[in-house]
């Protein structure tokens, strides 16, 4: 059975890229969580309009791989699921986007 | 090891188009308008209690420093989104665009309110008129995009 690591190493690879964090979606995620400490699940279902369960499906993926963690809180009789992204996860994700910068300037090259 | 296939320069461009776009909404979309109008409010009365001649404009503006933390958090409940005390989703530039010419109208007043006594009610005023707006104008541009 892999490891949220052994996920993580499978994903990204030396450069910096990582195909986890490249489907358009997830680097939406990625991208808006990395600028805020915490998102909450219904805004996160808003900001990227997508629903609730291909949201799920897509959080379990980036969770998995240690970059996500989930917290539940309880606010007005009602439970709310807080997202943030780990330090591994946000290293992915800087590590990611300065590929994608590399890529965009070593072709302007 | 998996290696990945290369992508294009424009595929990339794309990608960090969206990085910008979703940073785009975490700085300004879903900001409930009492917020911007109470920010506004609250900068405006602590650039009146400045300008103001008076022994408790330092304390008054301190009780209101306090009132702004806590819409702060309150809107921060509302939209879904914790931005944390020393994160931020805006760039210098959108700072400076919301900040910018209200703090220079705080500086100006402040020289100003020297020689004319209605400066500081002027000044408030157009401290909320140019935070608020500033804020309801980006805050809808952001919700539409």
């Amino acid at each position: 059975m892999s490891t949220p690591a052994d996920t993580e190493r499978a994903a990204a690879a030396p450069d910096g890229f990582d195909e986890l964090i490249h489907a358009p979606v997830r680097l939406r995620l990625c991208a808006a969580l990395d600028h805020a400490r915490e998102i909450e699940f219904g805004t996160m279902m808003t900001m990227l309009d997508i629903s609730k369960s291909a949201l799920s499906k897509h959080l379990s993926a980036l969770t998995e791989a240690g970059y996500v963690t989930q917290r539940r809180a309880v606010r007005d009789s009602r439970q709310r699921v807080w997202l943030r992204l780990t330090d591994t996860g946000r290293a992915a994700y800087r590590g990611h986007v300065a590929a994608l910068h590399r890529i965009v300037g070593s072709s302007q090259d | 090891m998996e290696t990945h296939e290369p992508i294009s320069r424009d595929e990339a461009s794309a990608a960090l188009a969206l990085t910008e776009h979703s940073r785009a909404r975490v700085a300004w979309a879903g900001y409930p308008a009492w917020y911007w109008l109470l920010s506004g409010a609250g900068l405006g009365a602590v650039a009146y209690l400045i300008m103001s001649p008076g022994n408790w404009d330092l304390l008054g503006a301190a009780a209101v420093a306090v009132l702004l933390i806590g819409v702060t958090r309150a809107a921060s409940r509302a939209r879904g989104i914790c931005e944390g005390h020393f994160r931020s989703a805006m760039t210098l530039r959108e700072k400076l665009l919301l900040s910018g010419p209200a703090a220079l109208v705080m500086v100006a007043g402040a020289f100003a309110s020297k020689f004319a006594g209605w400066v500081p009610a002027v000044a408030a005023t157009a401290v909320f008129a140019l935070y608020a707006g500033t804020g309801l104008a980006m805050g809808a541009r952001a919700d539409r995009r």
